[in-house]
């Protein structure tokens, strides 16, 4: 069990030590990441195919080959779960074993021999896969996993010999609905139990399991059980072949055609590390990212549809005084408000940092209110605790309430202070950067808008908050954004635009810089003065050297969606 | 005919410069001028492709020019970075467009040698791409002969060599399906194979064409008005060609005995018995004449070629790269899963780098290609024959006049799709 | 058969102008330090040994995540001895220039142009280095890898155009 900064504890094997920035993307899939080695870890001397490397002891013998670079296939063995040697495909030859024995369940031992390209391996490969594309149905121009799934791969890669068979194959039941996202194919399946091991040992709700034996034996759920487990998406991503589908993205884009960014889940404090899919500027599904020390290889599913968001009813263009105005009215028009506001004495104005937006937005508006406008009065704002389970999901559905905590210096009172000032008549204007929340879930709360003498609101969605500002600019949202999200364990991550903001948008930090110049008040980044603004990665240099929690953070490569196949995720 | 032009600094007034027509001219005909920028822009009856020269001329003469190409560049380059292996060979049939067979054959050979497969390709193959690369690079050069006799007046010339470029289209048309854009090639041998019959059509057609070629040698090679406007006009030098590495016929004209078919041979070409024509002095006519002989070469190649095929695959037998037959795809997972991963995927390219080079109508063309192990190419960069003749042209044209750039330029034959790609 | 070039190039550089040589598919290539780039090709021109005189071609790639970002490539060969090699000089992005070879071989003039229009490559010492083959007013350097294919750069706006609007 590991413990996060919460104080929650999780099942899953997180990695323990000093919060380290995501480990650095590779370009290419060269294979299995290396392994972290910790100091004092007893080694042992293991030859691969000639190449004799040191390797810690009770390492897995696949991972030592792939890690060696001898290609080493497999279906069942995922180095998330446990590993069941059911598949065959990873036989390797050791030296001294009269048998070949599958490499995923064995651990290395000291002066062992490993080949893993001579020919009787390379024959019992060629078999291994004959037997399992025996029974498997020509489904490819149909199958959603085409251009992604692991028995193409595996085929071409070490196959590639015609059928010897007649090509008449058992049948099973096909596009069976066994779940509330899942749509499961019996033919497709290749029985390598991984689904099983991700319900069992992820999920820890056992609902599938495999039933008849031989030609026959399928995959089913338990009996009386569907597969309703929070994170059941992950059997998808796990599943080699197109078995399991998921019914969201069941039929939209072929896998080739999707191309990866790098980004982090906005769904809860947890910060599971992400790769948007996208094709022509659309997003088409998450997946989850492998992250030691975050989130290991799963997230959960409701983070999986957070991307809807960036579709839903989205403000698209500034409003002023309730009508679509271009962006240099309504700047003008807010600046004219925050002017008369300032006149009648900071005090009297309210800022809302929210715990959806990123460090480099709430730093900028850190800067324009405390440090330009000498505003006292801020508040953080978000979505409401949810439920949350010792695994992964958090039950703060806010992916930078630390952030936001740090930035504000600990100045930031709750949403129900904000209220009673409100109420009160402490502030008369009110300055809303991100509105998601402000007014509680289901857009009624108490916090009384009709007694504000302005409010702007720099919101996401269309909604009663940004219905009824008197100015509201439209904010980029979390995917159509570069900069950084702070987790419950205190580690700054990356996210990355997966594609351009909606209709008229910019982000946060660039919003805030365009209003302080229009004050008259330039906010500077990095020792510039900026009369326009300047880039997402100025604003995070600058907020790095001044926030204390951001000084192990780590911009990254500029990267701009990468195809698929380089991605790390698949296959 | 003394056709050098000179001076004469004794009689000339100072400060105005005298331009002096072919014999000494008494000096009430001389005309002092002042120099003026011309634009032959890039839309231009006499242009070869798109071309925009901007030249400096004093009266007739030029002084300076300045070559400005990049109207034709279509991003070959950067396309093939997001492409297939074999989705590359349409484009390659666009770069030089009057002979695509051989960029599709230079091309497949690039990849075919990153792959390690060069002597796995069956010599059935092997000898279609020679004979099919010979009738590509003959109508390369009946249509710069064509075109450029046309130039000088000489519309009859025109229209046999493109009566006799027609019938190796036609041929072309029934082996590959179009008359321009063949993508004939694959890596790892052919599309397809001959249809049945062509190689007899083809003997006849050689023939038909030898009169032809032969008719307009007549017309031309003896003729007072071509000779005067090609002979002596735009000499390259040896030196100078190999300096600026000028190959093909332009370089050959110069006296630089290089062709690829002879000093680095490929496919089956140290089979054949053929002549490399090299000029002596490396102007316009002998650049003409390189062209009408290599055109007679290519023949004697082609027919050698037909005698000499074996029948037998036209395609490597490895699933890995040729896609598998309709009916395997179709009752089969394998090949269904090859056919996918083949078209998909792309064909495995092992990482490496390799730059091949082939003999094309206008001389070396290379193709640079870096590949990082997956199906589409890191960089596959094309070394144009003809971005190097152009090259050299703004130090040739100073000192001819502005009728000579004609014949010069339609010498260099350059094809807009190869130079700019 | 190449390997000539190579034997000749590691017995006159010892100071560690040569960083790396090697044959791939029969191509012989020598990896050269970036200031000794003038030096070596003179050499190799000049050497009757070698006697490269025809340069072929002259291009960059853009290895996007190496340090240094840029490799420019050269391959010259022989008409004489009929061999060739291929020489590659790393160039980094943030000081994005090498010396230019248009003094050892006048041919390298356009293909020098052609490798800074297309990737930012500056060349010392080139009599006329502007672009080539896009416009003047063209923006960015397009091969290089973080330029989008899809971007456009219309000198014309057509908007309102019936039918396709921009």
């Amino acid at each position: 069990m590991s413990e996060t900064t919460d104080g929650q504890k999780t099942t899953l094997k997180i990695m323990t030590g000093a919060p380290v920035p995501a480990p650095a993307e590779p370009l290419y899939a060269t294979g299995a990441p290396a392994p972290v080695v910790q100091p004092g870890t007893e080694m042992v001397t293991v030859t691969i195919d000639g190449k004799a490397m040191q390797v810690p002891k009770g390492t897995n013998l696949l991972e030592a080959c792939n890690h060696a670079g001898a290609d080493v296939p497999f279906f069942c063995y995922h180095p998330g779960l446990s590993s069941p040697a059911v598949c065959r495909q990873c036989l390797v030859d050791v030296k001294g074993q009269p048998k070949p024995v599958p490499s995923c369940y064995t651990p290395v031992a000291d002066k062992m021999e490993v080949t893993t390209a001579s020919p009787r391996v390379l024959d019992i490969r060629r078999q291994m896969l004959e037997f399992t594309l025996l029974n498997h149905p020509i489904d490819c121009p149909i199958c959603d996993k085409a251009g992604e799934c692991t028995l193409q791969k595996q085929y071409f890669d070490w196959d590639a010999k015609y059928a010897r068979n007649d090509g008449i194959k058992v049948h099973k039941a096909k596009h069976v609905d066994i779940g509330k996202h899942i749509v499961l194919d019996q033919e497709r399946c290749i029985l390598c139990t991984r689904c099983i091991r991700v319900c069992a040992e992820v999920a820890q709700q056992p609902e599938l399991t495999m039933a008849q034996r031989g030609d026959h034996e399928v995959l089913t759920t338990a009996p009386g059980k569907r597969l309703d487990n929070p994170y059941s998406l992950n059997t998808v991503d796990v599943c080699p072949v197109g078995a399991l589908t998921s019914k969201d993205f069941r039929f939209t884009m072929r896998a080739w055609e999707l191309q990866a960014t790098p980004s982090v889940c906005p769904g809860c404090a947890t910060g599971c590390n992400v790769e948007v899919h996208t094709s022509r500027e659309q997003i088409y599904r998450l997946v989850p990212r492998e992250n030691p020390y975050v989130n290991q290889y799963w997230m959960c599913d409701e983070g999986r549809f957070t991307y809807k968001r960036i579709y839903d009813d989205r403000l698209g263009q500034p409003m002023s005084g309730g009508e679509l105005v271009e962006w240099d009215r309504a700047l003008e028009d807010a600046a004219r408000l925050l002017r008369a506001a300032v006149d009648q004495g900071p005090g009297k104005i309210g800022v809302v940092f929210s715990a959806q937006s990123t460090n480099e937005d709430l730093y900028a508006l850190s800067r324009l209110a405390f440090d330009s406008l000498g505003v006292t009065r801020a508040y953080v704002a978000g979505l409401d605790q949810g439920w949350s389970d010792n695994i992964l999901v958090s039950a703060d559905k806010n992916p930078n309430t630390a952030g936001a905590i740090a930035i504000g210096g600990g100045r930031l009172k709750s949403l129900m202070d904000l209220a009673n000032d409100v109420k009160s008549g402490a502030i008369s204007t009110l300055l809303v950067v991100g509105e998601r929340g402000v007014l509680g879930d289901g857009g009624t709360s108490a916090l009384p808008i009709s007694k504000l003498q302005s409010l702007i609101v720099l919101g996401w969605r269309k909604g009663p908050l940004v219905n009824a500002a008197h100015v509201a600019l439209p904010l980029a949202d979390w995917a159509e954004i570069d900069g950084t999200f702070t987790n419950r364990q205190g580690t700054v991550q990356r996210i990355r635009a997966a594609v351009p903001p909606a209709g008229d948008a910019l982000p946060g930090w660039e919003i805030v810089t365009l209003l302080a110049h229009r004050l008259g008040m330039p906010l500077e980044f990095g020792g510039r003065p900026s009369t326009s603004p300047p880039s997402a990665r100025a604003v995070f240099l600058d907020a790095r050297e001044k926030m204390a929690f951001m000084k192990n953070a780590d911009w990254g490569r500029t990267s701009l969606p990468i195809q698929l196949r380089f991605a790390n995720s698949r296959g | 005919m003394d056709t050098t032009l000179t001076p004469s600094p004794a009689t000339a007034p100072a400060g105005t410069r005298r331009v002096v027509l072919g014999v000494q001219e008494p000096e009430d005909m001389d005309l002092p001028t002042d120099p003026i920028p011309l634009n032959m822009g890039p839309s231009h009856p006499a242009m070869h492709g798109t071309v925009r020269m901007v030249l400096d001329v004093e009266g007739e003469k030029i002084s300076n020019v300045d070559i400005q190409i990049g109207y034709l560049h279509r991003c070959f380059e950067k396309e093939s970075e997001h492409a297939t292996y074999t989705q590359i060979f349409p484009y390659t049939d666009r770069l030089n467009y009057v002979s695509p067979m051989l960029n599709n054959i230079g091309y497949a050979m690039a990849v075919e040698t990153l792959l390690g497969i060069t002597d796995k390709i069956p010599e059935r193959a092997q000898y279609v791409r020679v004979i099919v690369g010979e009738m590509s690079r003959m109508t390369d050069h009946m249509t710069c002969l064509g075109a450029g006799a046309m130039e000088l007046g000489a519309f009859t010339v025109f229209l046999y060599l493109l009566k006799a470029r027609e019938w190796f289209y036609e041929m072309l048309e029934e082996i590959s399906g179009a008359r321009l854009t063949h993508s004939y090639m694959r890596i790892g041998g052919l599309s397809a194979d001959l249809p049945e019959g062509l190689t007899t059509k083809l003997l006849d057609v050689i023939q038909r064409t030898r009169g032809v070629v032969d008719e307009c040698g007549k017309l031309l090679n003896r003729n007072r008005i071509f000779r005067d406007r090609m002979d002596g006009i735009g000499i390259i030098t040896k030196d100078e060609a190999i300096a600026w590495g000028v190959t093909g016929p332009v370089g050959r004209s110069t006296g630089l005995d290089y062709d690829v078919r002879k000093d680095h041979p490929y496919l089956v070409y140290d089979q054949f018995d053929f002549d490399v024509p090299v000029g002596s002095v490396g102007d316009n006519f002998d650049r003409y004449m390189c062209r009408v002989e290599e055109i007679a070469q290519s023949m004697r190649i082609i027919e050698q070629a037909i005698a000499k095929m074996p029948a037998g695959p036209v395609m490597v037998d490895d699933p890995r790269l040729r896609l598998p037959t309709k009916t395997e795809t179709y009752n089969s997972i394998e090949a269904m899963i090859a056919h996918f991963k083949v078209i998909m995927d792309g064909i495995h390219v092992p990482p490496g780098e390799v730059y091949s080079f082939t003999e094309a109508g206008n001389g070396e063309l290379g193709f640079y290609i870096v590949s990082d192990g997956t199906g589409r190419p890191w960089k596959c960069r094309v070394r144009p024959p003809c971005f190097a003749n152009v090259a050299i042209l703004p130090k040739v044209l100073p000192g001819l006049f502005i009728a000579d750039i004609v014949p010069t330029f339609g010498m260099i034959n350059m094809i807009g799709g190869e130079c700019d790609r | 058969m190449s390997q000539l070039i190579l034997d000749r190039l590691v017995a006159t550089f010892t100071g560690g102008e040569l960083e790396q040589i090697g044959t791939q598919h029969g191509n012989e290539w020598a990896r050269v330090r970036r200031d000794a780039w003038r030096t070596v090709c003179a050499f190799l021109r000049d050497d009757p040994a070698c006697d490269l005189k025809m340069p072929t071609d002259l291009t960059a790639v853009d290895r996007l995540s190496r340090e240094p970002r840029f490799d420019v490539v050269v391959h010259l060969y022989s008409v004489t001895k009929k061999h060739r090699v291929r020489l590659y000089a790393g160039v980094p992005e943030d000081d994005c220039a090498l010396d230019s070879l248009v003094p050892v071989w006048p041919g390298m003039e356009w293909f020098e142009r052609e490798a800074y229009d297309l990737y930012g490559v500056r060349f010392r010492g080139h009599p006329d280095l502007r672009r080539i083959l896009m416009y003047p007013e063209f923006v960015g350097h397009p091969l290089r890898k973080d330029y989008p294919k899809e971007k456009r750069q219309p000198l014309i706006r057509r908007s309102g155009f019936p039918g396709k609007p921009e």
